[in-house]
């Protein structure tokens, strides 16, 4: 019981990284990026290659990842992205299916299709009680508060994090007031984009990878996205936290495979119930009919 | 060259199925401006309940419910069954809006599929149900078989465009497009919106139950992986390329997308190359949605086009709002609103 609580968490962790960026982009850019998945999947394939090939630690091929793939978000945003801005949310998020199609096909064509697996020594499982955890998910775990912690600071100690913010509840009235927005949304999609580098990295760690990786990400973060309610990142981060322990916990009662259709079933109940999300505390006007 | 003559009627075919679906997404996304994402759910469904209605459990002994019912049974049962699922789904996720439909039906989607893989005692699990019985079979010789699938298919697909385009131009057609470009008015004019826009998408859930036979004969078995989020894309693309809202759009631009995603499939390659080629079908998919956004949002054929003859000068093009996803200044006729 405690030990499925732990790869809960953990499972919880990862989710919560990817969830963030997606939500970043929904807040500041809003359009949900279908894309983003595909960020985790080049991600896992780029932390492979530097582990394996360059022989990396996984730390340092962790950062050079979060760097990577936070620039290809950013080419991609304004390849893509910026030339359809104008037409509204719902071009944006076709346009990002399309994208998500195209960096899919990508990764097969440069990385292969065939099941990869990092090449790291976990180290000797530290028992805690009755649990046993080793340091690398110690580390996992520890990924998730590091990026809390420097979200936080980001978006509260820097002049660029007041921006984002500012863009994010009100984008006319921080243009009229002078904040760069170009740089705020280049910002933006290289922090969401490193982001979901990394948590593909964690995933790859966690299991293997496969060239479906992403797609099956972008289920489960769809649904943080939604309980925690649509772009709040700090209730995103919780809701995926929920997410990860309850499908882990679930299998305690439930068959195993069962385990994602708990989480499937919960974001229909919680939209249907309480389509704000859970997290949330005002009913947001813009859902209800 | 009958290799050839074969290949082609078998594409079409493929095409002729994207190509209802395409037809019926354009009337609940199209017209009724719901953001539909589950449309693999409900195929999955409708093909799930035809197969499992007309397979005889001498032929299954391992399904839990094998029917052995006649074909024409099996498919109003399918057409019964997806389109009280889709209502169900309808009735409380359309009270939310845009984004929010999409994403409800999306997991739903994802659901049913997860659904199809763990009931293996009703589906066949992931393996699925294969070698399944046709219609008109026997009648003629093996080969042959594929022009008769590619003619019941190509009256299907006539059918359905003569029955939108009825549909689009009726009353209830107006009402819809009306609700999407500007719910205000369509309440104003006291329409009762929420309650077209489940009655819209329970009638779509109806005509996937009529269609997805179809596909079930096309391929001969169902497996779950058939029924992934990649059905559902490819139709919107198709959806996309024809143009949203127009009559002859959602059928041509199936037919374009199929044809050109499984000509692929005609080059002989040997297996180095196999993985090469496999990533071409979603790199076209993702490329042409990309272009096909940004250069021409409103697809090869436009709703503006489409509805041009029936607008008079009074009732002048509105601007345009929200659920047009091209943006077009869709002409809207009100004033034939009533009445449905």
């Amino acid at each position: 019981m405690l030990q499925t609580l732990v790869f809960g968490l953990i499972t919880g962790s990862i989710l919560a990284i990817a969830a963030t960026g997606f939500a970043l982009i929904r807040q500041t850019e809003g359009f949900l990026n279908i894309a983003h998945g595909q960020f985790l999947l080049v991600g896992a394939y780029l932390g492979v290659e530097f582990t394996s090939k360059l022989g990396l630690g996984i730390v340092l091929a962790g950062l050079v990842t979060f760097v990577c793939v936070g620039a290809l978000a950013v080419l991609c945003a304004r390849l893509v992205f910026d030339p359809v801005r104008e037409r509204g949310a719902l071009v944006l998020l076709f346009t990002s299916i399309g994208l998500a199609y195209v960096l899919y096909a990508g990764s097969i064509l440069v990385f292969g299709v065939d099941i990869l697996s990092f090449d790291v020594d976990f180290g000797n499982a530290i028992m805690l009680g009755s649990v046993a955890i080793t340091p690398v998910e110690i580390g996992m775990i520890g990924v998730f508060v590091v990026a809390i912690l420097g979200l936080m600071l980001f978006f509260n100690r820097t002049r660029l994090g007041t921006w984002v913010r500012a863009t994010a509840s009100n984008p006319d009235l921080a243009r009229v007031r002078g904040v760069p927005v170009g740089v705020v949304s280049a910002s933006v999609w290289f922090v969401a984009g490193g982001l979901g580098g990394v948590a593909g990295i964690l995933l790859g760690l966690n299991s293997s990878v496969t060239s479906e990786l992403g797609w099956n990400a972008t289920m489960l973060i769809l649904a943080a996205t939604v309980l925690g309610g649509l772009g709040r990142i700090y209730g995103v981060m919780a809701a995926a936290m929920f997410l990860g322990l309850v499908m882990n916990l679930a299998t305690e009662v439930i068959d195993p495979s069962y385990s994602t259709l708990v989480a499937f079933g919960a974001l229909i109940i919680v939209l249907l119930i309480r389509p704000e999300g859970i997290f949330s505390i005002e009913r947001r006007r813009e859902i209800a009919a | 060259m009958t290799g050839v003559i074969l290949f082609f009627a078998g594409t079409l075919t493929l095409a002729g199925v994207y190509a209802a679906l395409a037809q019926i997404l354009n009337l609940s996304a199209g017209w009724g401006g719901l953001w539909d994402l589950g449309m693999a759910g409900t195929v999955g469904i409708a093909a799930y309940v035809y197969t499992v209605a007309t397979v005889s459990p001498s032929e299954f002994p391992n399904l839990d419910v094998a029917l052995g019912l006649p074909i024409p049974v099996g498919i109003a049962l399918s057409a019964v069954v997806t389109g009280l699922v889709a209502l169900l789904i309808g009735i409380p996720s359309l009270r939310l809006r845009g984004e929010y439909f999409l994403i409800t039906t999306f997991a739903f989607a994802e659901v049913v599929r997860q659904l199809m893989i763990n009931q293996s005692s009703l589906t066949g699990g992931t393996v699925g149900l294969n070698r399944l019985d046709r219609p008109f079979e026997d009648a003629v010789t093996g080969g042959n078989y594929r022009y008769v699938l590619l003619a019941i298919t190509f009256a299907v697909v006539v059918a359905l465009y003569f029955f939108m385009r009825r549909l689009g131009r009726s009353p209830f057609g107006a009402l819809l497009r009306s609700q999407r470009d500007n719910e205000p008015l369509a309440k104003a004019l006291g329409k009762d919106v929420v309650r077209y826009r489940v009655l819209t998408f329970a009638l779509a859930g109806v005509l996937v139950g009529l269609v997805a036979p179809l596909y079930v004969w096309y391929l001969k078995r169902v497996v779950p992986d058939l029924f992934a989020a990649d059905l559902t894309f490819t139709v919107w693309t198709a959806l996309v390329i024809g143009g949203i809202g127009s009559f002859r759009g959602p059928a041509i631009g199936a037919v374009f997308l199929i044809c050109l995603t499984e000509a692929l499939q005609f080059l002989q390659v040997d297996a180095e190359h196999a993985v090469l080629l496999a990533t071409m079908r979603p790199l076209l998919l993702g490329l042409v949605l990309i272009l096909v956004l940004r250069l021409r949002p409103e697809g090869l054929f436009t709703e503006r086009r489409a509805f041009q003859r029936r607008t008079s000068p009074r009732t002048a093009p509105l601007a345009p709002q929200r659920a047009a996803l091209a943006s077009s200044p869709a002409a809207m006729e009100t004033s034939e609103g009533s009445g449905s």
